[in-house]
């Protein structure tokens, strides 16, 4: 999967450990909310170009998937996959009631997202001490011709995974860096290892 | 004297982050593992006097490693620092005997405390 990698061995086990931390803290956000224990995966760090990132993410068709940019210090995308399986059982643990419209699921997606995606950039760039602004997800069907136009040629993508224990629900959280913005975390992580 | 000190955490920054909070005040003999499995086999070989356990390890995590340590009756204080801090499983991990649970990115001074707590300070 991985093309020439942009981070060494310390700056990659740097990474891992600070989106580790930040995903504790999107996941106990969503613990709360919904009062059930949520369970997250190591993160996954790897290079990749648009089509590794295309089978990345969208090997399945039973799932939704958001996308929503961020600005700031560094810039991005964040693109997450949520399971469809489970979604119900997750949402009557957010107190919605069956069956479920489709503005309800709409709206339990990008509640998902803004708590889960959200949390994590948020957590990351906190530990990083960059300022970052998450914009609102939007849905997308993926499409692969149009993801070999993207602008992550050879992106860094953080990835991270939420599972739901009473249910089989499940949310895959990638992250995606352009070149400029992977240079400058580089720098802050060296600056953090030294 | 020294406090023997095993610090497991699968992240090296983590590792140093840890071993830097220690409080200046007092002298300490530390050994690091880099998972739980390294840890139960210094467990076993040695004698520490204080664990300072992450839980989301690779091979076998920190619950693995309370789990061990439950198994064999074994009183080594065990203070557990993680990002995953969810009640469920600070209810697990205490259930399993460990003393504290303290959340990354460590603070400092509340390890302080919790050492002053268990009569190392």
């Amino acid at each position: 999967m991985s093309t020439v990698f942009p981070l060494d061995e310390e700056q990659r086990d740097a990474l891992q450990e600070l989106l580790n931390i930040s995903m504790g803290q999107a996941a106990n956000s969503l613990a709360q909310l919904i009062e059930t224990k949520i369970d997250i995966s190591i993160p996954k760090i790897s290079a990749v170009t648009p089509t590794q990132l295309y089978s990345l993410l969208f090997e399945t068709d039973n799932a939704f998937y958001t996308r929503q940019s961020f600005l700031g210090d560094v810039h991005g995308e964040v693109m997450s996959v949520l399971s469809r399986n489970g979604l119900t059982e997750v949402a009557s643990l957010m107190d919605y009631d069956e069956p479920l419209s489709k503005e309800d699921i709409q709206e339990i997606i990008l509640e998902l997202c803004n708590i889960l995606a959200g949390a994590c950039l948020a957590g990351l760039s906190e530990q990083l001490e960059l300022s970052t602004n998450l914009n609102m997800p939007t849905l997308f069907q993926p499409d692969k011709d149009n993801f070999d136009e993207l602008q992550w040629q050879h992106s860094l993508v953080m990835e991270v995974q939420f599972a739901v224990t009473v249910s089989s629900f499940s949310m895959r959280v990638v992250f995606c860096l352009d070149d400029a913005s992977l240079k400058r975390m580089k720098n802050t992580l060296d600056e953090l290892l030294e | 004297m020294s406090i023997s000190v095993l610090v497991a955490d699968d992240s090296k920054l983590s590792r140093r982050s840890v071993i830097r909070s220690l409080p200046e005040e007092l002298e300490y003999e530390i050994t690091e593992a880099t998972n739980g499995r390294e840890a139960i086999e210094h467990l076993k070989a040695n004698s520490f006097n204080l664990l300072l356990l992450d839980l989301t390890m690779p091979e076998v995590d920190g619950v693995g490693v309370l789990e061990y340590l439950h198994a064999h009756q074994d009183p080594l204080n065990v203070i557990v620092i993680s990002a995953d801090f969810q009640p469920e499983k600070q209810k697990i991990v205490m259930s399993l005997g460990a003393k504290r649970f303290l959340r990354k990115p460590l603070d400092k001074e509340e390890l302080a405390m919790v050492l002053f707590e268990l009569g190392y300070l």
